[in-house]
């Protein structure tokens, strides 16, 4: 086999993490591929469950009014695992949430990118493991 | 069932020698398993501890999270090991590809259907980021071919009758939806137990005359009896079958049948499988499975995969408490079939 093909089919094959191959939802039947929408807002609850988590946050628009919005996010197992808690994201904290909306008009989205007002990545634990020896 | 699609014998000895030899030492179902002298080189004798009852002891919290494929990529038709050194290259791109996707988020296209999902790095979904047992197999399904068999006529007609049946309805309700999607059953816990895109853990729990397994994603637990008694009557069908066992030195051999005909393979009827866990180290499991319905496909299928113990323990997976995702589903399928309907009004108005 040439080195060429072996690099393509590495590409392609062995590597499949980049492909959400077993997912638990189609996320495209849910969340609208176009709307795609940026919030600034307050997390007022975390609900931390599975298949997925739900972090809950008020907006306020340029009038001062406020919408509750629902943003949904991974699964807490993974979170846990990279040593998350309940009360690692408390009621108050500001995120800014880059993501797109349900379908069906409501005020809830995925939270394709979560970061802290300090640009932060919400949920980066800092300590994947990074995989395995090579055995 | 018999054994003869599958080199049992043989993988079982070199399981028996320690999986870093049998990984080493390529063999398909069928080929000639490697010259002893080769391997006894790296031969250790390793006995596996025994629970009070005497079994073998495969208690523990483990993962068979990996990056082998299934099925072989097209193009390593034929080729079923990666040699060391593209192995050790592969290991180096994906650890390359991992810091990449966490220093700036997984690469997808704004405004694509790829794109409408969380970030996986982020949330610690990315198979990398959780520990993985690397092997130089190329596909966990083992052989020259490395595939699923073709599907028998039969088999084909049954899946394309109910494709049809279901065209067009697929977001009716919640029972148009797939098993995963319903918090039911997922294909992954089989048997066979093939591993999840993430969570892909399991705990092994033994008793006196039973082994339990627990898949974390979706917390199915399978309650496996090793006392010798039939399986269940043929009538009775479960979501993953009715498992009995038994031990062949330290092997747990696993046999299940009355599947229903919707997991883990849809369409197959009279679905057959053998698992045979063996422990080879302190932290490996080799976990071989052959699969089998001769009215689904023209032959069976085997494959194997190392099992690898991880620290901590499972997480509880109540799939069903905040289950949003199928109503959002189909909220969203009926406000589209709303704006389908205005737009037709509109049409006819013209």
């Amino acid at each position: 086999m040439t080195t060429k093909l072996f690099a393509i089919v590495f590409g392609v094959g062995l590597l499949l993490p980049a492909v959400p191959v077993w997912a638990h939802h189609a996320f495209a039947a849910e969340f609208d591929q176009n709307k795609p929408l940026k919030l600034r807002g307050t997390v007022t609850k975390w609900e931390v469950t599975n298949p997925h988590c739900w972090i809950h946050i008020d907006v306020k628009d340029g009038d001062g009014k406020v919408a509750t919005w629902m943003i949904e996010g991974g699964s807490p197992n993974s979170l846990y695992r990279l040593g998350f808690t309940k009360d690692s994201l408390m009621p108050g904290t500001e995120i800014l949430v880059d993501g797109y909306q349900a379908k069906d008009g409501s005020n809830r989205a995925v939270g394709k990118n979560l970061t802290l007002p300090d640009g932060r990545r919400l949920f980066m634990g800092g300590s994947a493991p990074g995989g395995g020896e090579a055995k | 069932m018999s054994h003869r699609y599958f080199d049992f014998e043989s993988t079982a000895a070199a399981a028996a020698i320690g999986m870093v030899v049998l990984l080493a030492a390529p063999h398909a179902a069928g080929q000639a398993l490697t010259p002893a002298a080769k391997t006894a080189k790296t031969a250790k004798a390793w006995t596996p501890p025994h629970t009070a009852d005497g079994q073998p002891d495969l208690q523990g919290v483990w993962t068979n999270n990996t990056v082998t494929p299934l099925t072989r990529p097209k193009g390593l038709a034929g080729k079923e090991f990666y040699s060391e050194a593209e192995l050790t290259e592969a290991v180096q791109k994906e650890r390359a590809r991992l810091s990449k996707n966490e220093e700036e988020g997984r690469p997808t296209e704004p405004g694509t259907e790829d794109d409408v999902h969380y970030d996986f790095s982020q949330f610690g979904l990315d198979r990398g980021q959780a520990k993985l047992a690397w092997n130089r197999r190329t596909s966990i399904i083992v052989g020259a071919e490395g595939t699923i068999p073709p599907l028998t006529p039969e088999a084909r007609k049954r899946r394309a009758d109910r494709a049809a049946k279901a065209k067009g309805h697929e977001f009716d309700g919640p029972e148009d939806r797939p098993l995963g999607a319903r918090c039911l059953a997922r294909a992954n816990v089989g048997p066979p137990l093939l591993p999840s895109a993430y969570n892909s853990n399991l705990q092994i729990v033994q008793g006196a005359g039973y082994v339990a397994i627990e898949a974390e994603m979706i917390h199915d637990v399978r309650i496996i009896p090793t006392d010798g008694r039939p399986h269940l009557a043929k009538t009775i069908r479960q979501w993953m079958g009715d498992s009995v066992g038994h031990w062949e030195g330290n092997t747990l051999v696993v046999d299940t049948t009355n599947f229903t005909d919707l997991n883990p393979f849809e369409d197959a009827q009279n679905l057959h499988v053998v698992e045979r866990l063996t422990r080879v180290d302190p932290d490996t499991i080799l976990y071989q499975f052959t699969v089998e319905d001769p009215g689904m496909w023209t032959k069976p299928w085997s494959g194997e995969l190392p099992i690898t113990k991880i620290d901590g323990q499972l997480y509880e997976y109540a799939c069903h408490e905040a289950n949003y995702g199928l109503a959002n589903t189909l909220s969203g399928a009926r406000k589209a079939e709303e704006e389908a309907a205005k737009k037709s009004k509109e049409g006819n108005k013209r």
